[in-house]
């Protein structure tokens, strides 16, 4: 069955490529405007051999980490704040909608007065786009902890941080994973238009040096580039994790 | 001086924009070592004032004392085993019997030290590395009540812990809490709908009435231990309990429980 979806796959992405390449032999478009897989395929080897590709990936590698732990760790303070303290949610529960609406990219100008074109420029602006859409799921899920088990612990003695570490944590976590895989999508994408728009390194600069050089093969490369580590991380990482927890708490 | 006491316990809920009594002045006193049910028709508030003495919910008036002391908040001397277990699925079920320790701040050896003989008073110590969703209903209520039990509690609160358990298991379960109050000497307060249970466990069955609730009926049951559900010459008491609780139940009355 599993094996049968992979086999669908490769030939779905094997049909996908031989059409680009047909479309290129039948030369409706210019070279610098429609590359062909074959070229786009030898500026990925490019970068990768003399390594512009793999600095540029581990340059947003580590700015998206930096980011998004700030995301995950301030969203999930909010979060539980706001479940916990309903004047919290009252009051700031209703700025973080408002502040949800707003796209990370419209965060950049302010980003730049306040930090310039720094590393710590992007880094705000990927957190920002995150940390909101954690902060809601992470509500939502302490709000949805069976209040019994909350009952039970506070029976038992526990209250304050230790309610908050040995609780409402790990009784909402599976739920909250969600959260942080929806935070790790708009951080990519706040990170990569950041830097876009600002940035001296990482994915995003070199799409805009591939736009500037006219060179539309490096800005498809990069292009996939991004679209693979998003598949990556999200097949892999976030899937893996989920699979995990349910199981580990029983609710797979 | 009584172990427990309630003290003109009150309590109402809204219902369709009126503030309804569901309690209405509870006197309760429960002695040491004793064994006390309180059985009462579905939606009654049994529940609402077990949880009003292990401080979980606040009367509108009234106070509970214990060991004449009045309770104003929720703690491990009262610990409360709740209908569905409660456990904790991200723990192992010696975690979880170890859980009130740890916040209590016992270090690691002598919680373990604790809980194993606990576990092994609940027939529990070969699943004390599974977790709790490996278990059976019974076998979680087992769990329940061993992590009521290690915080040595002055008094046990029961919520019906066996109304959703097979018949066997909790004929067993019946039998096995009677020993463990006579091997422990807990005082225990167990609530429940169901007349066979409460007459099987209780020393002092006590009869609540339906909303409005008040005490209703107080039975000395004085038999030899450990009874049995099956026990015919527990007839007799099962008939005052249901001869009081049948008066109270009447046919399309409100069940909100």
């Amino acid at each position: 069955m599993k094996s049968n979806i992979v086999t669908k796959r490769i030939v779905f992405y094997l049909a996908l490529i031989l059409s680009w390449q047909a479309l290129d032999f039948a030369n409706i478009w210019p070279d610098q405007i429609f590359p062909s897989p074959l070229e786009v395929a030898e500026d990925l080897a490019f970068g990768a051999a003399n390594g512009s590709l793999f600095y540029g990936i581990g340059t947003s590698m580590l700015r998206l980490i930096i980011g998004l732990t700030i995301a995950i760790a301030g969203g999930l303070a909010l979060g539980i704040f706001m479940a916990r303290f309903s004047v919290v949610n009252q009051t700031i529960g209703s700025l973080v909608l408002g502040l949800q609406s707003i796209p990370s990219i419209a965060w950049v100008p302010i980003a730049i007065l306040w930090f310039g074109l720094t590393d710590a420029g992007i880094i705000f602006v990927t957190a920002i786009g995150a940390i909101f859409a954690v902060t809601i799921n992470s509500y939502t899920s302490v709000k949805n902890i069976d209040p019994t088990i909350i009952a039970a612990a506070q029976n038992m003695g526990a209250k304050g941080p230790q309610l908050i570490s040995s609780v409402l944590i790990p009784a909402a976590f599976p739920y909250m994973i969600a959260g942080f895989r929806q935070g790790w999508a708009f951080a990519w994408r706040g990170l990569i238009g950041a830097e876009l728009l600002f940035s001296f390194l990482g994915l995003g600069f070199l799409l805009n040096v591939g736009r500037q050089l006219n060179d539309v093969s490096q800005v498809i490369a990069i292009m996939l580039v991004i679209m693979g580590i998003g598949m990556l991380v999200d097949g892999f990482v976030f899937k893996k994790i989920e699979r995990k927890v349910m199981s580990r708490w029983g609710l797979a | 001086m009584a172990k427990l006491e309630a003290k003109n316990i009150v309590k109402r809920f809204e219902h369709n924009g009126e503030m309804l009594p569901t309690l209405d002045g509870i006197n309760l006193s429960i002695n040491d070592g004793e064994f006390v049910c309180i059985v009462g028709p579905s939606g009654c508030g049994k529940t609402t004032l077990l949880n009003i003495i292990a401080g979980l919910t606040k009367p509108d008036s009234g106070q509970v004392l214990l060991n004449g002391r009045q309770i104003t908040t929720t703690g491990p001397d009262r610990t409360l085993v709740f209908q569905e277990g409660a456990l904790f699925p991200w723990l192992k079920v010696s975690d979880n019997v170890e859980f009130g320790l740890k916040v209590a701040g016992i270090p690691k050896n002598e919680r373990s030290e604790i809980s194993s003989r606990y576990l092994d008073m609940m027939q529990l110590t070969k699943f004390a590395d599974s977790y709790t969703y490996q278990l059976s209903t019974g076998m979680k209520q087992r769990v329940a009540i061993a992590r009521a039990l290690v915080m040595d509690p002055e008094i046990l609160l029961m919520d019906e812990p066996f109304a959703a358990l097979d018949a066997q298991t909790r004929d067993l379960l019946l039998v096995e809490l009677q020993l463990i109050w006579e091997r422990t000497k807990k005082t225990i307060l167990f609530v429940t709908h169901n007349i066979i249970e409460s007459s099987v466990l209780g020393s002092r069955v006590i009869v609540l009435k339906n909303r409005p609730s008040k005490v209703k009926k107080e039975i000395i049951i004085d038999h030899r231990r450990p009874r049995l559900a099956e026990d015919e010459s527990l007839k007799k008491y099962q008939q005052q309990i249901l001869a009081e609780l049948r008066t109270e139940v009447q046919p399309g009355g409100k069940h909100t429980d």
